[in-house]
């Protein structure tokens, strides 16, 4: 058993008990690698390989394939900005431009902190609600800048507590 | 207006199992069951109902391909919702969840499917978790799992989240993506119905969540009352989703035949700051643009109608350009969707969507020369027809009509007559201030969840 | 058979064939591919192979033809072009291949992937045999709209594993090296990585691109964006000649071709640039092993033997001319009366083989002993071998294989290849040995027996697993496939035996597809016999050693441990060897340099008693001589009559002389005859290279069973195997692929991927006596000392040690023996 299958064990088990085919596990047990490791990487890969009982290669495929897995880490909260065409209509562009310079980093850059990374993605599925983002998977609409601050500045604390809390 | 999706509007928590069982929820199931499979099938044939994915395939026709004689049969629910300016798929799935696993369990009994797979985005994430929640609920109270509502059908319900990729909203995509290889469209024959083409090899209907969440009030108020909406040949009620230059973006649920003004002026708000509009893209990112005209403002939206003004009803996700909005950098930001989402199995796709990008890029940067705008059509036309999947045709069709309607928006760049200097295109700066007036009760999302949650 | 119409013309094909092959193969119309592959899946991804394409519309009610106004059968058109190597013909199928459309749609096509391509054909490996390259010259724009600079650049040198290169610019994501490996090899080792123009060819598997098959991907990739190590940048493929060859290495005879040059690097000498398979349907289709394609590097070693040599009186050997060392080796063999023996290996080629029992003969020996002696019952393989016509690839549903104390995938890749294939058609594949081998990822069943008792387990199959032996029965063909791992040469021919008892039992004898098939090591174990060698043989000259012992390639120190007790009792040995620094050379009298299959000509006759052709391809290696024509010099100086001046005669010899070959000649050999799919040649397109077969087919050999005469079963002689006792262990030698052997060690490309010497010890064990994984363990059996790496619960059955043969320095035993293992601190 290895070290995702011996943490995750129930996750694991129950994701693979809904496919007759242990591969099509594949996409979910990435997403525990991505969030065991922050990124997917190689040691998550081969896991994810053996539980699914395939060859690395093809997992590392499926990976490269998809956009929510990172084959990088990134920062503790990795910020994607929708920019696509409905969301450009209302403002989206300048508002990934604001925020990276508030941020201070590039595109697809990480705060030098660790803490944000900032890219631009395609339609997420809420077009009435932009600007919009969406941040570890879950979804930020209707910001403006003076919005985001205050959420930049919720994520800083939590992880001060974080850190605090752990001490 | 009554909704039969949107019943949000007119019941309030209707998203929790007990308020929707005591408004008629899983009635449509119950009365399936006591039919057989075949009538089911021709209920939902007799209502019309066409595929709300985008092709507008009739419902009850795509299940009668399943062959009766396989003993393993999937239903595969279309929750992938990627296309630009679309989000109805969502708004339904948060706000009357149960509908749609209704649906999918009467079009599940209906070909004697042993299990549903619903796949969504990657993006849905938060989604697929309450999903989860009212699946458990849902088998719990016997509407689904083993011999459902004490009958001797037996289905299943799963979530798949998908991980970010357009194209596995594609049927022949999401079923690869479902078994775990890559995204990448198959060939066809098979047909996902035929054996050897669906999930697993096996007989399979892909649904759009639309198109199910439709059938429990088909089944229980019968085809007529559905037919009771809509047009002859667009019978129903669809969901308009607008985006862009409107007062009030969001999801509206009306009859099909209304009409884009009907749609833009009198439920989205018009236009800010009193705007003309000067296209509009009936079908998002991948539908033909059609430009305001009098005429086109008045065509009824409708499968029929949308043909006969040379674009699609598609998803309906309706993207409006207010008259300030450079075509040339609209089109482009759509040729980037497509290069960015084309899963290049196929060269026409892969290449193209490559090389448009390229060239367009170098148009609205004012490095193009007028024969650049031809080359890029002329790829766009090279690209149509010919690919492995209908993402080629997609993608050609922003190129393809923005310069057949627009034609001295991307002169202005190349034509050295008209390009004074070099200038980069401004992006729009927010349109109508922030979150305008909310359509459904579309639960905006506010960010607030820890990071790893 | 249906009607099918190509631009207007009426063709009857078979029903459900592809398209695309149908269209070539009957109406000689090609219609270009770069995705497709006859020998794959077809998946529509390059879009090359559009047409137009209808259907003649037939009436529903009466199915009559419905007519035009002209009296033309009216075709029904879709609306867009398609695919046509998505396409299975069907009756009544319309194609226009030849329209203003379809040509543009090409033009599209090629226009689009060379948007993307690098202008660098000139330096390019493919070059000259490039189907993009061909197809753009055919059905090109003639120029390109889209401007260099803007393409993109990527890595050109990007190694997938130590074997293959990619060049990520060239590639044209065509997906064929993704489908073989998946789909033929199920070694599923390479993937596309990302998606849409950035889509790229990746390996992740350790080591990379981990397969026996890898060079295969880069013969039928379109472009040249695979190449491999060993010939990337070699030379270009239009100074290179083609010479027909086959694979030294394993009982198939995969046939090959040598792509040689006159070249700088080998004195100016015709010089071997690279290995690719030559087609042959009935053997090896298109495909060869990693092995056979890059381990020829030991036809020039530096170690090959330079010219004869004679130990003089101070012991010291001494070089001499062939006529002084000819002269000398007569007189010896006159002088040993008939105390004379011979040993040869398993490389010899039929002509070497029949020239040397000519010379024994001549001395009056009959001690013709075949190397090594892990294999019997090639004599059983005459009688109730495969039929004639014969091929794997034809096996299907209703068919079954046996598979039996074989590590196929490591003796002969090539069988293991087709058999997955096969077990995909339908066939019953069932897979027996003691351990877990890679064959039984693809098997229908597996079985389990203990080490030494495959023949009890055969013979008591109906008793035992009568559900299995059901099966095999009612078969309707069944060929079984034997090994010899964990038997000693009795066990191997009672396994043998018992083997052909269930055949002739059960009906599977003297037809093609039926009887029984062994994996004799190196590519001539049928010759050994056919020209009267046989193990039991060298297993009596070991026993009692002659005078004087004639050694023909045969490394008897590296594969025999107990080879330095008996090799002593010989007193004068003379070796034909090809390698100067044999540990045998220290004892032997007299070494005769000989050439390699890669300098002379002659034939092989493989597991299925194929005989087939190989050609004269590289310049000599100084006075090395074929071994035929040593040994006929030779029978001439003892009076066998004047010495054969050709191969070619030398097999007229045996056609007159050993019944099975009656008839055999080099001209029939060489026959060849059109095959499907049509490969090489002006087709380069489908299989990427040129290697259409010109040197022959080959023929098989009749068996026994075939020509009329009775068959008999006989009693199988059941031997009992050693069992594991107290303190000692069952070590079982096995085979693997890529070893340190002589022949093979020379090629240095090849060295990451020889394992270091190990053996496999099964965790119970290893618990037992303190061993963990990583070990160094000392294994000692009789004669064998040897040292190696610990693999715990590597798949080894308790109480045995799974130790595979040549990756040690010192020999290991070639068949099971007890021994003792320990830690070595
Ligand atoms: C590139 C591409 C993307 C698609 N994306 C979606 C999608 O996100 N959601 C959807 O329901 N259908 C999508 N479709 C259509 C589906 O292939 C399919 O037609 C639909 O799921 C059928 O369901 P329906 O009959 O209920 O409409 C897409 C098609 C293509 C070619
Ligand atoms: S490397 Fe060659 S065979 Fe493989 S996908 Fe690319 S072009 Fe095709
Ligand atoms: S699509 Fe037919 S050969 Fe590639």
């Amino acid at each position: 058993m290895n070290q995702l299958q011996q943490k995750y064990q129930d996750r694991i088990t129950h994701t693979l008990s809904k496919y007759p085919d242990k591969r099509s596990a594949v996409m979910p047990l990435l997403y525990i690698a991505q969030e065991e490791y922050g990124w997917v990487s190689p040691e998550g890969i081969d896991q994810v390989a053996e539980i699914c009982d395939m060859d690395a290669t093809q997992v590392k495929s499926i990976a490269g394939f998809y956009t929510m897995y990172s084959e990088k880490p990134k920062g503790k909260y990795w910020l994607q900005v929708c920019t696509d065409l409905p969301c450009a209509l209302r403002g989206a562009d300048q508002f990934h431009e604001d925020l990276k310079a508030y941020l201070e980093v590039e595109e697809g850059g990480t705060t030098a902190d660790g803490m944000f990374t900032v890219e631009h993605v395609m339609c997420l599925a809420a077009c009435d609600k932009a600007p919009m983002l969406q941040c570890n998977f879950h979804f930020a609409e209707n910001l403006d800048m003076d919005k985001m601050k205050v959420l930049i500045e919720q994520w800083r604390n939590e992880v001060n507590q974080q850190v605090n809390g752990s001490r | 207006m009554k909704h039969i999706l949107f019943r949000e509007h007119e019941v309030e928590n209707i998203r929790e199992l007990d308020v929707y069982v005591n408004n008629a929820g899983y009635a449509g199931l119950k009365k399936a069951l006591g039919m057989t499979p075949d009538e089911v099938i021709n209920t939902v044939k007799a209502s019309g109902l066409r595929g709300r994915g985008g092709a507008g395939f009739p419902t009850g026709v795509k299940w009668s391909f399943i062959p009766k004689n396989e003993p393993v049969k999937y239903v595969a629910v279309n929750a992938d919702e990627s296309e630009p300016g679309t989000f109805k798929d969502r708004q339904i799935m948060e706000n009357n969840p149960h509908q749609l696993i209704e649906g999918a369990l009467i079009c599940a009994y209906a070909i004697q499917a042993k299990a549903v797979y619903i796949y969504l985005r990657g993006e849905f994430w938060d989604l697929a978790t309450q999903l989860d929640q009212c699946i458990e609920e849902a088998r719990k109270a016997g509407y689904l799992g083993q011999n459902i509502l004490g009958s001797t059908y037996s289905c299943e319900v799963y979530t798949h989240l998908g991980a970010g990729a357009y194209i596995c909203g594609e049927e022949s995509a999401l079923l690869n993506s479902l078994e775990g290889k890559l995204g990448q469209p198959r060939v066809r024959p098979p047909f996902p119905a035929q054996k050897g083409g669906g999930l697993y090899g096996e007989p399979t209907v892909v649904n759009n969540v639309e198109t199910l969440a439709n059938v429990p009030f088909i089944l229980y108020e019968g085809p007529e009352a559905f037919r009771a909406f809509g047009t002859e040949k667009s019978p129903g009620t669809k969901v308009f989703c607008v985006s862009g230059n409107v007062v009030k973006p969001g999801n509206y649920e009306l009859p099909l035949g209304i009409t884009f003004r009907e749609l833009i002026y009198d439920h989205a708000g018009g236009i800010p700051d009193g705007r003309g509009i000067k296209g509009i893209l009936p079908s998002g990112a991948s539908g033909p643009i059609v430009p305001a005209t009098d005429e086109v403002l008045d065509t009824p939206l409708t499968y029929e109608d949308m043909d006969k003004i040379g674009t699609v009803l598609g998803s309906a996700s309706v993207i409006v350009l207010d008259d300030s909005i450079d075509i040339a950098w609209a089109a482009s930001k759509m040729a980037k969707f497509f290069k960015h989402e084309s899963c290049g199995k196929c060269t026409p796709c892969r290449e193209g969507t490559y090389w448009i990008d390229k060239v367009l890029d170098r148009i609205i940067t004012g490095d193009g020369a007028p024969s650049d705008v031809d080359l890029i059509l002329n790829v766009a036309k090279n690209m149509q027809g010919v690919t492995l999947c209908a993402l080629g045709d997609f993608a050609a069709n922003p190129i393809i009509a923005t310069i057949k309607h627009f034609p001295d928006e991307f002169k202005r760049y190349v034509d050295p007559a008209l390009k004074q200097e070099k200038k980069a295109v401004a992006a729009p700066k927010r349109a109508g201030g922030a979150a305008q007036g909310r359509a459904g009760r579309g639960t905006e999302k506010t960010g607030l969840v820890p990071a790893g949650d | 058979m249906v009607k099918i119409y190509i631009d207007d013309r009426e063709y009857d094909v078979p029903a459900g064939m592809n398209l695309v092959d149908a269209a070539k193969w009957h109406a000689d119309n090609d219609i270009p591919v770069f995705c497709y592959h006859p020998k794959m899946e077809p998946v529509g991804m390059c879009r090359m192979c559009l047409v137009q394409q209808g259907a003649i519309e037939k009436d529903r009610a009466t199915g009559e033809v419905v007519l035009d106004e002209h009296g033309q059968p009216k075709v029904r058109w879709m609306p867009k072009l398609q695919t046509a190597c998505t396409q299975r013909v069907t009756d009544g199928m319309v194609i226009r291949t030849n329209t203003a459309e379809v040509d543009q749609a090409r033009q599209n096509v090629i226009e689009f992937l060379l948007t993307s391509h690098p202008l660098d054909c000139p330096i390019c490996d493919k070059g000259g045999e490039c189907p993009l390259q061909n197809l753009t010259m055919e059905h090109g724009p003639g120029m390109s709209r889209m401007q260099f600079q803007d393409k993109q650049h990527l890595d050109k040198h990007v190694p997938l594993g130590d074997l293959i290169y990619l060049d990520e610019e060239r590639c044209i994501q065509c997906a064929r090296c993704v489908r073989f490996q998946d789909e033929l090899v199920g070694d599923d080792v390479l993937a596309f990585h990302e998606r849409g123009r950035r889509l790229q060819i990746i390996t992740n598997s350790n080591p990379g691109f981990d397969t026996y098959f890898s060079g295969n991907t880069t013969d039928i990739c379109p472009v040249g964006a695979l190449t491999t190590a060993d010939f990337r940048f070699g030379a270009r493929p239009w100074e290179l000649t083609e010479v027909p060859s086959i694979d030294p290495f394993d009982a198939a005879g995969s046939n090959i071709s040598l792509s040689i040059r006159l070249d700088r690097d080998f004195g100016g000498k015709a010089m071997i640039k690279r290995v690719m398979p030559r087609q042959n349907e009935s053997v090896n289709e298109i495909w060869i092993s990693d092995k056979a394609r890059f381990g020829h590097h030991f036809t020039r070693s530096e170690n090959r033997a330079q010219s004869p040599m004679i130990r003089n009186a101070n012991g010291q050997l001494m070089q001499t001319t062939w006529e002084e060392a000819l002269k000398s080796v007569a007189s010896i063999l006159k002088a040993a009366g008939k105390d004379v023996a011979a040993i040869a290996g398993s490389q010899m080629s039929n002509e070497d083989l029949w020239a040397l029992r000519e010379v024994m003969s001549a001395v009056g020996s009959t001690r013709l002993g075949a190397w090594p002696i892990t294999h019997a019952g090639a004599d059983l393989v005459a009688q109730v071998g495969v039929g004639v016509g014969s091929n794997l690839g034809d096996l299907g549903k209703g068919d079954a294989v046996l598979i039996i104390a074989s590590d196929l995938e490591e003796e002969v890749p090539i069988w293991r290849l087709r058999l997955k294939l096969a077990k995909e058609r339908g066939v019953f594949l069932a897979v027996a040995n003691a351990r877990h081998t890679r064959m039984e990822d693809f098997a229908t069943a597996c079985l389990r027996y203990d080490y030494g008792m495959a023949a009890h387990f055969l013979s008591n199959l109906r008793a035992e697993n009568p559900d299995l032996a059901q099966q095999l029965a009612q078969a309707n063909n069944l060929i079984i496939l034997t090994g010899a791992e964990g038997l000693s040469l009795d066990g191997s021919r009672a396994l043998m035996q018992a083997a052909a008892n269930f055949l002739i039992e059960t009906g599977h004898v003297g037809k093609p597809n039926n009887g029984l098939l062994s994996t004799f090591p190196g590519p001539n174990g049928m010759g050994q016999y056919y020209m009267g060698f046989t193990p039991e043989n060298t297993q009596d000259i070991m026993i009692n050693p002659p005078k004087v012992l004639i050694v023909a390639q045969a490394d008897l120190y590296h594969d025999d441990p107990s080879a330095s007790q008996w090799v002593h009792e010989v007193e004068t040995v003379i070796n034909l060897t090809l390698f100067a620094d044999e540990t045998l050379s220290h004892e032997a009298h007299t070494i005769l340099p000989i050439q390699s299959f890669a300098e002379r000509d002659g034939t092989f006759t493989n597991g299925e008693r194929r005989v087939q052709r190989f050609y004269t391809a590289q310049g000599p290696i100084a006075d090395a001589l074929p071994a035929w024509q040593v040994l006929s010099r030779l029978g001439e100086k003892l009076g066998r009559g004047k010495a054969k001046l050709s191969a070619a005669t030398v097999m007229a010899d045996i056609a007159k002389n050993v019944p099975a070959f009656a008839g055999v000649t080099y001209k029939e050999i060489s026959n060849v005859k059109r095959q499907f799919p049509d490969v090489g040649g002006r087709d380069l397109y489908y299989g990427g290279t040129a290697y259409q077969n010109r040197g022959g087919l080959g023929v098989q050999l009749k068996t026994t069973a075939e020509s009329g005469e009775a068959i008999n079963t006989a009693p199988v002689e059941l031997v009992n195997a050693p069992r594991s006792q107290a303190g000692q262990m069952l070590i079982v030698p096995t085979t693997v692929l890529y070893n340190r052997e002589r022949t093979f060690l020379p090629s240095a490309l090849m060295h990451p991927r020889v394992m270091m010497p190990y053996a496999e010890i099964n965790s119970a064990d290893a618990a037992k006596l303190g061993i963990k994984s990583g070990d160094v363990v000392e294994i000692v059996a009789d004669t064998m000392r040897v040292r190696v790496k610990a693999h715990v619960n590597g798949g080894a059955p308790e109480g045995s040690i799974v130790l595979p043969r040549h990756l040690t320095t010192e020999a290991v035993p070639m068949t099971m023996t007890l021994g003792r293992v320990s830690k070595v601190d």
